[in-house]
């Protein structure tokens, strides 16, 4: 089972999450904002992160950066999910080893997403 | 008598030439007059430069109680001035009292009685005259005219050459009072980065005294923020090789003494002496401010994208479950909820469409946004706008006709911006027709394309022509759609300094829409 680390503020997005991850081959732990979800990555060991870009305090793409500056993050594939257009983080693509997925999108996006994430993270 | 005039020539020629300032030669010249000539007013009056006025410059310092003041301006009208400039010659006025100048009058009330004007000539053009005013009767004579003909031409290049120099000076401390009052830098330096310039606004925007600029050498470099240094540096290095011309607003971040960032803006020329560049000379201006509203700008319109998008993506998400719900519990979805949902998904497309709209509307009004220019060929875009409407097209039984000519250049201009442009006017061409004829074509002018969508379809009347491209109007209020895509569009043509209009033979007669883009994005196009 991989294990993956949802950080996300929005309480209903966190349903959908668990709901179209039910019975999939994953392990889900979620944080409801950047500091946990940076506190549950040091404790732990995770196979990818989903991040949520706008959240309360630091933003999801602040805390990608932060991840990136640390070796021992520096390749964990990350997912950055948001309703803004992917351009606005085109930049972030430089940073490796992580992709866009814009909300809304429904199970079969998401699991297309992750796999393709891991598949090339290989 | 003929030896003392010669001294006295010799004399006053001596004067003209040993002082810049006018009153100085004129004051110690008509000493040296009075010992030629008699009189008891002397003047010297220059006209202005259409002809039309003149003003009398110096006058005899013990004769000040005349109407004909100094430093004042009077029309050449009337004037013994007028009469020396029309003939090119001296006028002597023997008796004012029978004078026919309108000034004879006024200097016969001051009691003077005969007058002499003597032309100054400078690079055969009249300058103005020297003027000799006498309380005798027909006191001037020819022997007055020959010895001024002497020194006149002296006079007029001492005179001219006082102007000059003046003027000069005048615009230097013009030009030094901009330079120490401009709140934007403005500098001079050389190849190897000493200033030989530098205005004093900076020590406003950086927080380092003037004197740290003079002398160090490339000071203002060692002041960007490193990660704009490199960039600063290469971009002023293309300047002084040569290989760039200018430098136009160039963005970078200086680090202020006290520790905050200051944004700048450069512009660069070259400095060229004989045909070699050896240094530059520029601006920096503080857009600090600018950039600050900018990003408030751009924050704001991230922030109300991301509230008004949430929710409506929650509401589509949470759709997608319901359905698939519905669907596990009964195979066999009754007519009704498909119904319900096809209501669902269709209003929260049109809530997605408007929203969409709204925001990229927003995003083009605030500027914020610089074109992402690169050469673009309007044929691909053409292809791939009418590819992604072929569906639609063909639901509707409408034909696309497709014509560009092979030799239609590239043009420079935004890519997505183009394409959304075309996509949103094709589209339109096919909502609005009904088994017609969609006809897309592409000329070149002589600067510029011509981009004509054109449809067989319901049409426009006059009025509709000229407010279509408002934000929110419609011609019927409950047609689907945001009434935001043409403003849109007309946005992005502006953007891109060209023009877009409609045209319309009438109701149901179809319409035309136009874009004339500049092929090199530089020509101004005006739009109306």
């Amino acid at each position: 089972m991989k294990e993956l680390l949802i950080v996300e503020d929005d309480l209903e997005m966190q349903e959908f999450y668990k709901d179209m991850l039910q019975g999939e081959p994953f392990n889900i732990t979620l944080a409801p904002n950047a500091d946990e979800g940076l506190r549950k990555i040091k404790e732990g060991t995770y196979d990818m992160v989903i991040l949520d870009i706008l959240m309360e305090g630091i933003t999801g793409d602040r805390l990608f950066a932060l991840l990136r500056k640390e070796s021992r993050y520096r390749n964990v594939p990350v997912i950055m999910a948001s309703v803004l257009e992917e351009n606005t983080y085109r930049c972030f693509q430089a940073l490796g080893n992580v992709s866009f997925l814009e909300k809304p999108f429904n199970k079969e996006k998401l699991l297309s997403e992750i796999t393709k994430r891991f598949e090339s993270s290989r | 008598m003929f030896v003392s005039k010669k001294e006295i020539i010799l004399n006053i020629n001596k004067i003209i030439f040993s002082s810049l300032d006018i009153r100085d030669v004129y004051q110690t010249m008509s000493k040296e007059f009075l010992k030629v000539i008699d009189f008891d007013r002397l003047s010297v009056t220059l006209i202005t430069e259409n002809n039309d006025l003149y003003e009398t410059f110096v006058l005899s310092k013990d004769y000040e109680h005349t109407q004909l003041k100094e430093g004042v301006l009077y029309p050449m009208e009337g004037s013994l001035m007028k009469r020396v400039v029309q003939f090119r010659e001296p006028v002597i006025v023997q008796d004012t009292s029978k004078g026919r100048f309108l000034t004879d009058i006024i200097l016969f009330g001051e009691n003077i009685h005969s007058r002499l004007g003597f032309p100054l000539e400078y690079k055969g053009r009249i300058i103005g005259s020297v003027n000799f005013g006498s309380k005798r009767k027909e006191y001037y004579s020819k022997k007055h005219i020959d010895f001024l003909s002497k020194i006149a031409p002296q006079l007029a290049m001492a005179i001219e050459n006082t102007r000059l120099f003046n003027k000069i000076k005048e615009a230097e401390e013009k030009y030094r009072t901009v330079i120490e009052t401009s709140p934007d830098i403005i500098f001079e330096c050389t190849k190897d980065g000493k200033f030989l310039l530098m205005s004093p606004s900076v020590e406003n925007v950086t927080g380092y005294s003037l004197h740290q600029f003079y002398d160090n050498q490339g000071y203002g470099l060692s002041l960007c923020h490193r990660e704009d240094q490199e960039q600063v540096q290469s971009e002023i290095l293309q300047v002084l090789q040569g290989t760039n011309k200018s430098l136009l607003n160039l963005e970078f971040r200086v680090t202020h003494k006290e520790g905050y960032t200051v944004w700048l803006s450069l512009e660069v020329l070259p400095i060229i002496k004989e045909n070699t560049i050896v240094g530059i000379e520029g601006f920096c201006r503080d857009i600090t401010e600018r950039k600050r509203l900018d990003e408030l700008k751009d924050n704001l319109i991230r922030d109300v994208t991301h509230e008004l998008k949430t929710p409506v993506a929650k509401i589509e998400m949470a759709i997608d479950m319901f359905q698939r719900s519905l669907l596990q519990e009964n195979k066999h979805t009754s007519g009704r909820a498909y119904q319900i949902n096809e209501i669902l998904r269709n209003n929260i497309d049109r809530l997605k469409n408007v929203i969409k709209n709204i925001l990229d509307i927003s995003k083009l009004e605030s500027g914020t946004e610089p074109l992402k220019l690169s050469d673009i060929s309007l044929a691909e875009l053409i292809e791939l706008a009418i590819n992604t409407m072929k569906d639609t097209a063909d639901k509707k039984k409408n034909t696309i006709v497709y014509e560009v000519s092979p030799e239609i250049p590239f043009i420079k201009a935004d890519r997505d911006k183009i394409l959304h442009l075309l996509t949103h006017l094709i589209h339109n061409a096919i909502k609005f027709t009904e088994q017609g004829t969609v006809r897309i074509s592409v000329k070149q002018l002589s600067h510029t394309v011509e981009i004509t969508v054109e449809d067989t379809g319901k049409g426009l009347n006059k009025e509709i022509c000229e407010r279509i491209f408002d934000k929110f109007y419609k011609e019927t209020p409950s047609a689907y759609g945001s009434g935001i895509g043409l403003a849109i569009c007309k946005n992005i043509v502006q953007m891109h300094k060209g023009k877009i209009w409609a045209e319309s033979e009438g109701k149901r007669k179809g319409s035309r829409f136009k874009v004339i883009l500049p092929i090199h994005g530089e020509h101004l196009l005006v739009n109306t």
